[in-house]
């Protein structure tokens, strides 16, 4: 009988199929025709992977209690890289450019993420700096970088592969859509059956012991920072298929949302829990209530203020079910328990 | 019972799985100096916590000056007049001296404008009060342990102090910082305030105490008069005397040197350590706390290098920079803090059996093999008898004593050359114990080596062969454990 | 003079002075007081708005974004109502103080209820009403404000006609800005309100326990924040003569990276009015620098994004240090 690798549980698996079929009956029900047409269902399948590879990368920060916040920002920095790489092999012509060029402008792309990431790992793994303050300064930095690169205008006109990438469909269903299931599939082994997706739920549940049982903390959080730029840079891909277009500011708005995506998929921000099953159908929930409110012309500002309401709501919940102070209230029991210590330097927090 | 200033009736509290306190009953008078025994995981801590507001009882009931207390909270509390030193001494690093030994008085002044001259004259008279020579202006953070103990308690000098706690104050003291708390805890008695002092430095019980307190796995064993009390009787009181009496004996065999360890190093941690280990010994390292001795494990082991020396294991000379580095050399360690050192709570049992080990489950791809790692759980669990319905519960359900078998069994997975213990059976009932004890002579007699440190003399005669004395930071003394008595080495280690 | 030496703000002011003389060197009219005047004026925004950062940095953790969202929202109320309305400089500031203050007060009330950290709270709360704005004002920009915007910015202490006719002088917002400092100053110095902040970020278990009301000091950081938003958006106004959308909101990495680089601790516990005041002034004299010396504008937020990422990294890098040195054993002297 096989057991599974990581066992833990999660927030709510069953009541999220709940949600998603009550938000699809809710958004049916007030567009009656055009929200279950295949028009729409197909419209879906192409702008859900941009929304799941963001959420997805968020994640990942996010299983050792960490968090990203330059994911967008690398992103769009992905995607000005290629951009611009793009420009330079082809001389300014860059829709004429080769596959093969095209390829090596993209690898220029993923360099210039996992760049980014390897700013972060480092800050993060080696300099112990918090995650949010790292991702914070790195994400400023990095906006920085990408309205330099720019000068703030759009770079435009790129080779049929990436339009293919984020508009193209294999056999009826969109490319990205597709692209996406194998990432996620990859995933889902990546962190249930792999020493490293092991060592990130370790890392996750408790720093030092995983230390102390000769986890090399430092090595994974690093590889944990490059992963999740990794799906930065394949986001910034998708976008430049389907925008046909890159800027230093696109996609904004999207930082919350996969913040958001995690809190509802289940994912503590204290690290250590986290399913993909819960993430997945989180980021179908949240693109069903965005379409269906884009039916309905609500205007967009409104929807943003809608995602903050929805994560206050999410942490109001988390509060009440008392699920996320496990890990505060472990850390009360470790030390009431009055297992002897020396008395720390006072400066330790 | 009316003149008693403290009284506490029938206190139980349990969390997580743990029955801290059973029915306390204690009470103490004003002008009294009660000093709290008791081993690791007796409960003190969490007495103390109940007293002084922190953590509610789940039942029983606390008196204060013959008025019962309804909502004991913390501010409830030091409204009465409890005040406490924590082991944590609570200060604000970021703020200075003079503010931090004024900051209570000024808080229950209730002004809303600040009169800096009134905060320096404030602190300056807690500190005559105790002749503490501190600058001032200092930033607390920066200043040394011990003069933040003495910050700390200066401000609770500022108050209307009726019972004072001192939870292990001298922890981190030098020998003159010592004598002159203990100066300050006669002062505060002749003035009738009342001291609980929580130590486990028995010299110093026997100096301060008028009573002293017995607290063994959450009930309270008794409470004597220092007239009749010695060093022996307290001995007796904490451990509550040997359930096995049974000795480690050294297999007589030719041994092998498994590891040597010359002029081992850390600044501020400790200085010029060497020793040898063999196969099959268990080699005990007494001392206490601040003694630098889990320093030296925690070096040993890799997790806070030490700056210079060397260690050579197996005959081969090894750089230790890292876990990986140490466990490479054939080292394993169950670390001093088992909730936040050695287990991930809320990973189940069967993902902290095999998280050291992991390694050897791991296949092309990097996959895991699952069927090898299954199997790998459950020998550990059969074979250290580690009492789990299902390996796959949350290991925080577990009882103490199982609970460090599953830290062990983490590390037998990896058979290591050189097994460190620090403190393994803190926390854990006496019942468990000694299967415990068994447990880690059966790794010497398998041929690895063990280093067991501890602060129970007991533990450490009975279990070893060999034991070195530890103090600040120095290796002070070797001697064998079959030619020394638990007094005799109690005294050692309590000797400044 | 050595505990001069050790204050991190005595090298930033060096930094300041530096900067002066580099820019000047290249192009002398930096030392006009026209101009100094001038960039005083306009970076008073940010000051005001860093007095409020430093106040959320002091308490702890991490920074709050949402402030200019609530800067936004109160410059187009404000605006909106004395459109409608009428009323003078005295009712723009009342009403900005008092709505400012309230939206502040939500994010203390919704930080210290979920114990969540206050970034994650204020990009939500950023969002809620920021989107909400939009929404009500349909993003339109206004461009006739109210008289009194005008006479209230244009406003001139001292004033000074030069060679060329231009007048000049010490602008009321400047001095609006030197107040807003000198109030974070004395809360912070002289009250036990304001040690309170200090207390509660350096060991916020031990101020309750001591009996400080946490709650209520959170509340009166995050509704500080606001009321200062809410005189920013006052004094970009009077600036800026209009109400767009997108014109405050945007800057909050910017003064944050001000009020860091000025000594703020992202750690909480540590920060000084005199540090933020120089932070903003670097940054005051950079974008200034960059102007006179026609570099491009860009290369500005590279700077802030160096700024943040520095300054985490220098503030954990000493943790790690202080770390490493502790001592944990008084160790002997050899026998």
């Amino acid at each position: 009988m096989k057991t599974p690798l990581v066992s833990h549980r999660s927030f709510v698996d069953a009541p999220l199929i709940g949600i998603l079929i009550a938000v699809v009956v809710l958004m049916a029900i007030l567009s009656p025709v055009r929200f279950l047409s295949p028009l729409n269902l197909e419209s879906m399948a192409y702008q859900l992977p941009m929304l799941a590879l963001l959420s997805l990368g968020m994640m990942i920060s996010m299983l050792t209690g960490g968090i990203n916040l330059a994911i967008v920002s690398a992103a769009n920095l992905t995607g000005i890289v290629t951009a611009l790489t793009l420009k330079l092999l082809t001389g300014g012509d860059s829709a004429s450019a080769s596959v093969a060029i095209t390829l090596v402008a993209m690898a220029a792309g993923l360099m210039s993420a996992l760049a980014a990431g390897a700013l972060m790992g480092f800050l993060v793994a080696y300099l112990e700096v918090p995650a949010i303050l790292a991702t914070l300064g790195a994400m400023t930095l990095i906006d920085g970088i990408n309205v330099v690169l720019t000068r703030g205008y759009t770079l435009s006109d790129f080779p049929g592969m990436l339009l293919a990438i984020g508009n193209g469909a294999i056999l009826g269903v969109p490319a990205p859509f597709v692209m996406l299931i194998v990432v996620v599939l990859a995933l889902h082994v990546l962190l249930a059956r792999t020493r490293f997706g092991f060592d990130l739920y370790m890392i996750g549940s408790n720093l030092t012991a995983a230390r102390y049982s000769n986890i090399d903390t430092r090595a994974v959080l690093m590889r944990q920072y490059l992963l999740s730029a990794a799906f930065s840079a394949l986001t910034g891909f998708v976008m430049m298929g389907q925008f046909n277009s890159v800027k230093s500011n696109y996609a904004q708005s999207y930082l919350l949302v996969s913040v958001l995506a995690c809190f509802l998929g289940g994912v503590d921000p204290f690290g250590g829990v986290g399913r993909l099953s819960g993430m997945v159908l989180a980021v179908v929930i949240l693109q069903a209530i965005s379409s269906g409110v884009n039916l309905m012309r609500v205007d967009p500002f409104f929807v943003t203020a809608m995602w903050g309401a929805m994560i206050l709501a999410l942490i109001a919940i988390n509060h009440f079910s008392g699920r996320w102070r496990r890990s505060a209230r472990l850390a009360e029991v470790a030390r009431t328990l009055g297992v002897e210590q020396r008395p720390p330097p006072v400066g330790e927090r | 019972m009316t003149d008693d200033l403290l009284r506490l009736s029938n206190i139980d509290k349990r969390f997580a799985g743990v029955h801290a306190l059973k029915g306390v009953d204690f009470s103490l008078r004003s002008g009294e100096v009660r000093c709290l025994v008791g081993e690791n995981g007796s409960g003190k801590s969490t007495l103390i916590k109940i007293i002084s507001g922190v953590v509610r009882p789940n039942e029983g009931e606390i008196w204060v000056a013959g008025e019962k207390v309804s909502n004991p909270t913390a501010n409830e509390m030091i409204r009465r007049g409890v005040h406490v030193i924590y082991q944590d001494l609570s200060l604000f690093p970021n703020l200075t001296v003079a503010e931090n030994i004024a900051m209570p008085h000024v808080a229950e002044s209730g002004k809303v404008l600040i009169d800096w001259s009134n905060i320096n004259a404030t602190a300056r008279q807690a500190m005559a009060r105790i002749n503490a020579k501190i600058d001032a202006d200092a930033v607390v953070g920066e200043l040394p342990v011990g003069l933040q103990q003495m910050v700390a308690i200066c401000r609770a000098l500022t108050g209307d102090v009726k019972l004072l706690i001192l939870d292990e104050p001298t922890a981190s003291l030098t020998k003159v910082e010592i004598d002159q708390l203990l100066n300050v805890v006669a002062d505060m008695k002749s003035r009738g305030i009342s001291i609980i002092f929580i130590t486990h430095k028995l010299d110093e019980v026997l100096k301060v105490a008028d009573t002293v307190t017995g607290l063994r796995d959450g009930s309270i064993v008794g409470t004597f008069e220092r007239s009749a009390l010695d060093n022996d009787k307290l001995v007796e009181i904490v451990t509550g005397g040997p359930v096995d009496q049974s000795r480690f004996r050294l297999a007589k065999r030719e041994r092998k040197k498994l590891l040597e360890v010359r002029n081992l190093t850390k600044r501020f941690n400790f200085a010029d350590v060497s020793f040898d280990l063999y196969e099959g010994e268990i080699l005990g390292i007494a001392g206490v706390i601040g003694s630098g001795r889990s320093e030296l494990a925690i070096a040993l082991f890799g997790v806070d290098p030490a700056d210079r020396g060397s260690i050579v294991v197996d005959g081969r000379e090894r750089r230790i920079a890292s876990v990986q580095d140490s466990v490479e050399a054939g080292f394993a360690c169950v670390p001093e803090n088992r909730l936040t050192q050695g287990l991930a709570l809320k990973r189940s049992v069967a993902d902290n059996l095999i998280a050291a080990a992991i390694e050897s489950c791991v296949g092309p791809f990097r996959l895991i093999d699952r069927n090898h790692r299954d199997a790998l759980i459950a020998k550990w669990i059969a074979s250290l008898s580690i009492k789990a319905n299902d390996p796959q519960v949350a290991v925080e359900t577990l009882s103490g004593g199982n609970q460090q078998r599953v830290v062990i069994g983490k590390w037998l997975a990896t058979a290591p050359k050189i097994f460190i213990l620090d403190g393994p059976t803190v926390g854990v009932d006496i019942a468990a114990k000694s299967s415990i004890h068994q447990i880690v002579r059966s790794l010497a007699a398998e041929g690895a080596g063990v280093i067991l440190i501890s602060d129970e003399v007991p533990e450490l005669i009975r279990n070893t062969n060999r034991i070195l004395l530890m103090r600040s930071g120095r290796i002070q003394g070797e001697i064998e454990s079959d030619a020394v008595t638990s007094d005799e080495l109690q005294r050692m280690v309590e000797a400044a | 003079m050595k505990s001069l030496l050790n204050r991190s703000e005595f090298y930033l002011a060096l930094l300041i002075l530096l900067l002066c003389v580099v820019i000047g060197s290249l192009n002398p009219h930096f030392f006009a007081l026209q101009n100094i005047l001038g960039f005083l004026k306009t970076s008073s925004v940010n000051g005001i708005l860093a007095v409020g950062v430093l106040f959320v940095l002091i308490l702890g953790g991490t920074p709050d974004v949402s402030f200019t969202a609530i800067a936004q929202v109160v410059e187009y109320v404000v605006v909106l109502a004395t459109l409608r309305w009428g009323g003078d400089i005295a009712v723009g500031f009342f009403i900005a103080c008092a709505l400012g203050a309230a939206l502040g007060a939500v994010n203390g009330f919704l930080i210290h209820y979920f114990r969540v950290t206050t970034i994650i709270v204020t990009i939500a709360t950023f969002n809620v009403y920021y989107g909400l704005l939009y929404v009500m004002t349909g993003g339109g920009v206004i461009f006739v404000v109210p008289r009194f915007f005008k006479d209230f910015g244009e406003y001139l202490i001292l004033p000074t006609t030069d060679a060329s006719g231009g007048v000049f002088g010490l602008s009321l917002l400047t001095v609006l800005w030197a107040g807003a400092l000198a109030l974070g100053w004395f809360i912070l110095r002289r009250t036990f309100l304001g040690r309170s902040i200090l207390a509660m970020g350096g060991n916020e278990i031990a101020a309750e326990r001591l009996g400080i009301r946490t709650f209520w000091v959170r509340m009166f950081v995050f509704a500080f924040v606001g009321l200062l938003s809410g005189v920013a958006a006052i004094a970009h106004t009077a600036i800026v003569l209009s109400a767009i959308p997108n014109s405050i909101v945007g800057k909050e990495l910017e003064v944050i990276a001000a009020v860091v680089l000025g000594g703020a601790s992202l750690f909480g516990g540590k920060g000084t009015i005199t540090g933020t005041l120089l932070g903003v002034l670097l940054f005051a004299v950079l974008r200034n620098g960059l102007v006179l010396l026609n570099i491009s504008s860009y290369w500005y937020d590279v700077a802030i994004g160096i700024a943040i990422t520095v300054g985490v990294s220098f503030s954990a890098f000493q943790q790690l240090r202080s770390r490493r040195s502790k001592v944990n054993v008084i160790v002997a002297q050899a026998a």
